[in-house]
This record gives structure tokens, sequence and C-alpha cells, in this order.
């Protein structure tokens, strides 16, 4: 099988780039500059193309900063990504929408932002709002919306326009238990395609053991482990189960 | 250069569907629609006239033409700079979603407001034939001009984009400055007549919005022809800014969402 995405030592740092006001930048001008965190120390792993990736760890080790470095949000600091010229989208919570737009205009808006043509987008716009259950809301402004149409709205999207990589952040609890259980199914149903590959972030033991083929363990942005879901996810529950006796 | 018209190709229809869709949103959620876009001009306009004539006793000829053409380029150099600041920050949810070239940001928002300046014509227009402006040939000069103001605006977007993202305090900085640049633009008066020869003639080039707003004078108001050099020498510096500018963005727009 070739590969779909292959990672290799990967750093990505946050340094210098904090923000700041024009006084603070004559009175502190050098102090300031080179605080720096690094958020991945170094992550190699490569991906075959169809296969199904967990990525665990406890909070702020780098999960979310690898998803969007994948993505192509942020570049590397060094190593490199390598995607193969595959298409690649991002589902996480609180998508991009604007709120003076009705839920129609922002649609098409991510999907022209996702890569996909007009005509395309346009062709797939019953199917989405069918999907997200929104009826004529769809027409309204999407600051009409309650949190569970926004998700919902967000959900569909990313999974009707579907791309080549998925990467799927904390979003598997979407809405009511109805529209859940259709979420679950319509990522069962991406996730059994062959061609998609996709990359799965989440807190839920129960989500990554039912659907991933392989599992990657970050801590504070060190790679600790890649390999069959059970032995890492084993090893994972061990350290975080010695973590909290401590 | 070849990375800044293929990003543009790309995401073309993507600036101008979302320029049209906040066009639309603007005009949806208020009784007077889209008259607003006509009102808007046409009330600030009659201030100052107001002002000027009434209140300060002086005059141009063709003043409510004349300070309208002055608003209204001063409104489209003023928002894309001004707007452009704060752009980024604006955009966080999608830039946290999808990579997107930020000048794109820009662009969309740009075509906005020359939607915005095109009504604006038809208004000058429109006053010119109320105030028995006489039309001459020269009103065809009208696209070099546009061309002129945009890109310099558009350059100097671009740059501000970039250290928008950084510098948190910018956008008060760039307000009080664009204020500066208003009073010294000739809005409502006429600078190559209210101000010594050494100085008006300064204002007049160094100045981009004062140098274009005394340009659609010219072809509107006197009937003579544009200074083309000029207009040339600005288009070619709006054209360096920008290149500055989407340089400036390429290196470091990726680092762009760490801050935000």
């Amino acid at each position: 099988m070739e590969n779909a995405v292959e990672v290799k030592d990967l750093h990505i740092i946050y340094k210098g780039l904090k923000k700041m006001s024009i006084k603070q930048s004559i009175t502190k001008f050098k102090i300031n500059r080179m605080e720096t965190f690094e958020a991945l120390k170094g992550i190699t792993f490569n991906l075959q193309k169809g296969k199904i990736l967990g990525i665990i760890g406890k909070n702020g080790s780098g999960k979310s900063t690898l998803l969007r470095a994948i993505a192509g949000i942020f570049a590397p600091d060094s190593g490199t990504i390598d995607l193969k010229g595959n298409s690649v989208s991002l589902l996480s919570i609180g998508a991009g929408f604007q709120n003076k737009l009705t839920g129609f205009e922002n649609i098409i808006l991510s999907g022209l932002l996702l890569g996909f043509s007009e005509e395309t987008v346009r062709k797939k716009i019953p199917e989405i709002i069918e999907f997200s259950e929104l009826g004529d809301f769809i027409y309204k402004p999407v600051k009409t919306y309650s949190s569970g149409m926004y998700s919902k709205l967000a959900f569909s999207i990313t999974a009707i326009l579907e791309t080549d990589i998925m990467l799927i952040d904390e979003v598997l609890s979407v809405g009511d238990i109805h529209f859940r259980e259709k979420s679950g199914n319509r990522m069962q149903q991406i996730i059994k395609d062959e061609s998609k590959t996709v990359i799965i972030v989440s807190h839920s033991m129960g989500t990554i053991k039912d659907l991933c083929d392989e599992v990657l363990w970050i801590n504070d942005g060190v790679m600790m482990e890649h390999g069959e879901t059970k032995t890492v996810c084993d090893h994972y529950e061990e350290f975080m189960k010695n973590l909290k006796q401590q | 250069m070849r990375r800044f018209i293929n990003n543009i190709r790309k995401h073309f229809r993507y600036a101008v569907y979302q320029a049209k869709a906040e066009l639309k949103a603007e005009i949806t959620n208020s009784y007077l629609n889209w008259i607003w876009w006509f009102l808007d001009p046409v009330c600030n306009m009659l201030i100052y006239t107001f002002i000027v004539e009434v209140i300060f006793q002086t005059s141009e000829p063709y003043f409510p033409v004349f300070v309208f053409i002055g608003l209204t380029t001063w409104d489209l150099f003023n928002r894309i700079v001004s707007g452009s600041v704060k752009i980024v920050k604006n955009n966080v949810g999608i830039i946290n979603k999808v990579y997107v070239p930020k000048y794109i940001f820009l662009l969309s928002k740009s075509f906005v407001f020359l939607f915005k300046f095109m009504i604006a014509f038809i208004i000058i227009l429109l006053l010119m034939v109320g105030f028995h402006v006489p039309f001459t040939w020269q009103i065809l000069n009208f696209p070099l001009i546009v061309i002129c103001i945009y890109t310099v605006s558009f350059g100097i977007g671009t740059i501000m984009l970039h250290f928008g993202v950084f510098v948190e305090d910018l956008s008060n900085v760039t307000n009080i400055f664009l204020k500066f640049v208003y009073y010294f633009s000739g809005i409502f008066y006429s600078i190559s007549t209210r101000i010594p020869k050494p100085f008006s003639t300064i204002m007049l080039i160094a100045n981009p919005a004062a140098f274009c707003i005394h340009q659609f004078r010219k072809i509107f108001i006197d009937g003579i022809a544009p200074n083309y050099i000029g207009l040339l020498l600005w288009f070619f510096a709006g054209c360096a800014l920008t290149a500055i500018g989407v340089k400036l963005i390429h290196k470091y727009e990726s680092s762009y969402a760490k801050v935000v």
C-alpha cells in the first residue's frame, strides 16, 4: 500500500510570536522576543492510504497542533509533512462560519475554501441540507442558530464534501442522540471507504478502540508510541493511571 | 509572483462570492436596504456642503460634486487600509480550519468597497447633471484613476495586514495617522488654491489619496486631462507595495494562526 501521509521529524515551535503592543515593543525590545514553547518535538510516522489513525494523549500534549500542521494551517519549523498531493480537510468544533451570512452561503464559502468548485458544491448542497436537518433555517443567518444546529451544519459540510484525507478533532459527539447516531454511522461509512484516510483525535478511548486501525500516542509533544490500537491504548491507560496515583 | 497569481486565480471565486454575500447581508437586515448605498454618501455630502458653504462661508465651484468626489475616493482608500489591520483577526475561524492565502480576505473586502465606489460613480454622474457641470470626454479616464488608487490602497493594505497580526494596537495608530492624512487630502477644500505653492505641489504628489482626488476632479469638474505620468508612477508604487506585502505574507502567514 502507498502512503497517504508521511510526517518526518516534525517540530512545531511557538516562539517570539507573542502579540505585543507598540509600547511593549519599544520598552521590552529584546526581553520578550525569545519566549519559546515547543509544542511538537520530533514526530515521525507514516500512514497508509485508507487507514484510520487515532491520536491520543493528555490535554496540551500537542494533538490538535499536529492535526493543524497536517491540515496546512501551521508550517513546520523543522521536519516535513508530505501528503502526496491528497486533498485534506479539518473537522473541528467551532467551524469558521460567518455569523451574518446564511447557512446556505456558508456552505458554499466553506466548500470553495476546501478547494471544491462552485458547481460541485451546489450539486452537493441538497445532500448537506438534508443531512444537517436544518430545514428552512438554512436560509437564515448563522447567528440565529443554536449551538447544536451550528455544529450539525459544520459536521454535515465536512462529512458530505469528502476530501482524500479527513482530520477529525473531537467532534464525534455532535447534536442530540439521534444526530449523534447518524453522524456516527456516516463516520463509519467514510471510515470504511478504502480510499479515505482518516486521522482522529479523541479523548474517548471507546471511539478510538472502535474505529482506529492504529494509534499514535503523544505526551508533551514527544512521540511515545505508534502501533496497533490495543497495545498502545493499554500502555496509555496504564500510564494515565500511574499519573493519577502520583 | 507566480504563486500570488495562482493563489488569486484559485481563490477568486471565493473572494467574489464572499463579497457578494457580505453585500447581501448588509442590506437584508435594514428597512431601506440597498437605498442606503445611495443615501449614505449623499447625506455625507450634504453635511459637508452645509458646513463649508453655510458655516465657513467659503466654497469651490460645484461644491457638492467637488466634496462628493473627495469623500468617496477617500472612503475607498481609508476603508481598505484601515480594514486590513484587523482582517486576519476577524477571520480567525476560517484561519484555524483551512489554509487560505491571507490576502484573499483583503481582496474580497476590497471588492465590497470597490462595488460601493462604483455606485458612487453613478451618483457623481447624477450630481453632474443636477448641478450643470459640463460633461467632457475626459470622464473616460475614470478607470485609470480607479486602478491607480485601488492598487496603492491594496498594496498598503497587504503590508498593514501583516503587521496587524503581530502588533495589537496598530489599529489605533493607523486610525490616527489616517485622520491626519484625511485633513491633508483636500477633501473639502482645494489644495492647489488654498495652500501656498511649494507645499501644495508636494502634498498633491506625495499623498496618493490627495493625488487621485485631484485627478478625479480634473476629469469630472475641470474637464482637463489627468496627470498620466503621475498616475503611472503611483500605479508602479502600488505594485511595489503589493509585492512587498505579499512577500511578507507568504513568508510569515503560516505562523499567523499561532498568534491570533
